[in-house]
């Protein structure tokens, strides 16, 4: 029910975004397409009449929904291509970054935050629970950089940007990788250390089984529930967040597309992308609501007696 | 507290209980050995330390950077923007403690003014970001019914936007300029406050206190004013000192792109963007204002975590948990359970 007055609202806010600027976008276009011959103001108002500028406000957002849920996603104002191949070619590109970024750092994060979890108050439990907090300081346009400087210029191994080939994924996947690591294995550590004094793990113990059964059986899949439901919000929000790492590595994934968009000024890429962005998160977030309630017994959709 | 009925069912059990505070696991460095009785906390100085090591130091270092971005004339000889191009792309030395650019200026010196504009403008977002997350918060969760209904949907309309994209498009299309810097922050910034305060306003409109208010006739705004509000301030502290780096983060992200601070002016992450080319040569110039961020961002995440606990004592709430909570709140029903409990005691 909601989900369409979402989308909707946030159709809105994105139609609206043009006028942020305050400037006539045909006249930014003709001068970018002209260069800096005379401008007339007969050309500018054809131009104007052209993109369907001249027309109302709300005549103008209906028709730009009503072509946005027929897929017409709009034509760049700067290459003059639809825009929803130049969308659908970055996000391939970021999809593939988001998702083995986000599958490295739960191959790194579970084990490590159970190894905290288990020995919880210990030394290895401090150490982890350091590097962690350390972990999600390290803003990724440094982190970026000295990889590269430590991977590709001192010692040669990789190349530092692009994106032609699986070397070409290597850096921009472990910068990425880097936050989601410390976040879930903090996530997975709480989550078992509270797991472990639910009442049925002590049922579990008392029933005989082993640590490791109690563990491998009732503690871990329960705790692991919150550390999947997150990384799937993770994923989407690294769609859009992987803008500075995408630049920097010269990654043309959506990130840097959209970056591209808001330098050249190129309303229709930019509004799209974000349509984009923002329905594929509502969607996403929705979804993993329903799967954490279908997962969670506590919670139910019916109404309190 | 937290917004998912779930985690406030499982803590409350934890609490009756009378589960040891290192189980939950509030704060992973910071060692919570601190099942103390009330009564034994006489010399706070002193308990706080003991019980909060990591937030101590964290808060320390984060004031020391402060008073040295403060005190950036005193502490340094050098005019950040003098340029002094015999003296290029040096390594640290007893002259250029932090070495110099590639236009010769002390890298030291831009890191001290560089702090002003990124601390500046970063403490004024985020004020501002709590200040109005907590009025609309708050009134979500008193008010109850409609209103909340309806924060509660922008707020999830907010959320779904990537908020470094948007915080690019506010920056780059709006007029380049201070403000327009703070909006660009703040647009996603206050919904952790409106979300936590809402908490809070629900919570409270169980309590037999604010009963007891309504029925000696105090005025709504009364209640607001010395009730509501008052009662948020704690965790809406320590969410402040948590969200502080990451806003530090963000714009200095938009610096590094080049829509934060406009040349003359220069911060962390600009120095940072200009550094790159010449980082094979003088690896020091991306380190200073790199480590920079970094130790910034972690000192002042220490000390929110600190605060964080300690604020949760009664009611332990984790960072990671309120990460989580924003994503695992089920819409409507909670909202649907405290609207009805309200209104029954209305």
């Amino acid at each position: 029910m909601l989900l369409p007055l979402m989308l909707v609202l946030a159709s809105f806010l994105i139609f609206l975004v043009p006028l942020l600027s305050g400037t006539d976008p045909s006249e930014v276009i003709l001068r970018a397409r002209i260069g800096e011959r005379e401008l007339t103001q007969e050309t500018v108002e054809q131009f104007r009449h052209e993109l369907g500028l001249d027309r109302p406000l709300t005549l103008q957002y209906v028709s730009w929904l009503g072509r946005l849920l027929r897929g017409d996603l709009g034509v760049s104002y700067v290459s003059r291509v639809p825009v929803g191949g130049i969308l659908w070619r970055g996000f391939k590109i970021t999809a593939v970054l988001a998702s083995l970024s986000v599958s490295l750092a739960f191959a790194i994060a579970i084990p490590l935050g159970v190894l905290a979890a288990v020995n919880s108050g210990r030394w290895l439990d401090n150490l982890i629970s350091g590097a962690t907090q350390t972990g999600v300081a390290v803003p990724e346009y440094w982190l970026a950089p000295v990889l590269v400087l430590v991977f590709a210029l001192y010692l040669g191994w990789l190349p530092s940007a692009g994106w032609r080939g699986p070397l070409h994924v290597i850096l921009p996947t472990l910068t990425l990788a880097l936050r989601p690591i410390a976040y879930f294995t903090r996530l997975t550590r709480t989550a078992i250390i509270e797991v472990l004094h639910k009442d049925y793990i002590r049922a579990a113990r008392a029933r005989g089984l082993t640590e490791f059964q109690t563990f491998w059986r009732h503690a871990l899949r329960n705790s692991l529930i919150p550390v999947v439901t997150y990384a799937a919000i993770w994923l989407t929000s690294l769609l859009g967040g992987a803008v500075i790492v995408e630049v920097i590595f010269a990654v043309p994934g959506i990130g840097r597309v959209l970056y591209q968009a808001v330098q050249t000024t190129d309303l229709p890429l930019l509004q799209a992308g974000l349509m984009v962005l923002v329905g594929l998160t509502v969607v996403i977030y929705t979804l993993t609501d329903l799967v954490y309630i279908a997962l969670n017994p506590a919670i139910s959709l019916e109404k309190p007696h | 507290m937290n917004h998912s009925p779930r985690f406030r069912l499982g803590q409350s059990r934890a609490h009756r209980h009378g589960r040891p505070p290192t189980d939950t696991a509030t704060q992973s460095a910071v060692d919570h050995s601190a099942t103390v009785p009330e009564e034994q906390a006489i010399r706070p100085g002193a308990r706080l330390i003991e019980r909060q090591p990591a937030a101590v130091v964290g808060l320390a270092v984060f004031i020391l950077i402060v008073m040295a971005v403060i005190l950036a004339p005193v502490l340094t000889p050098y005019d950040p923007y003098e340029q002094e191009l015999s003296d290029r792309l040096q390594l640290p030395s007893a002259k250029h403690l932090m070495g110099t650019d590639s236009l010769g200026r002390d890298v030291f010196a831009r890191i001290l003014y560089g702090g002003r504009f990124s601390l500046v403008i970063t403490a004024i977002a985020v004020l501002i970001a709590a200040t109005f997350g907590t009025l609309i918060g708050a009134v979500a969760g008193r008010r109850g019914g409609l209103v909340d209904e309806l924060i509660m949907r922008v707020i999830d309309l907010i959320i779904s936007f990537p908020s470094l994209v948007v915080a690019l498009v506010i920056a780059a299309m709006l007029r380049p300029g201070f403000w327009t810097l703070v909006l660009a922050l703040v647009f996603s910034a206050w919904t952790p406050y409106a979300r936590l305060a809402r908490a809070v306003g629900l919570e409270i409109n169980t309590r037999a206190f604010i009963e007891a208010a309504v029925a000696l006739g105090a005025s709504e705004w009364l209640i607001f004013r010395k009730h509501v509000i008052p009662n948020t301030l704690g965790p809406i502290l320590s969410t402040a000192f948590l969200r502080f780096g990451h806003i530090l983060l963000i714009i200095s992200g938009l610096s590094y792109l080049g829509l934060g601070a406009q040349p003359p002016l220069s911060d962390w992450g600009a120095m940072l963007a200009e550094a790159q080319t010449y980082m094979r040569r003088v690896p020091t110039l991306i380190l200073a204002p790199g480590m920079t961020i970094f130790i910034t961002a972690f000192s002042v995440t220490l000390a929110g975590q600190g605060l964080a606990s300690m604020f949760s004592q009664s009611e332990r709430v984790s960072a990671e948990r309120m990460v989580a909570s924003r994503w695992f709140r089920p819409r409507t029903k909670a909202s649907a359970v405290h609207g009805r409990r309200r209104h029954s005691r209305a």
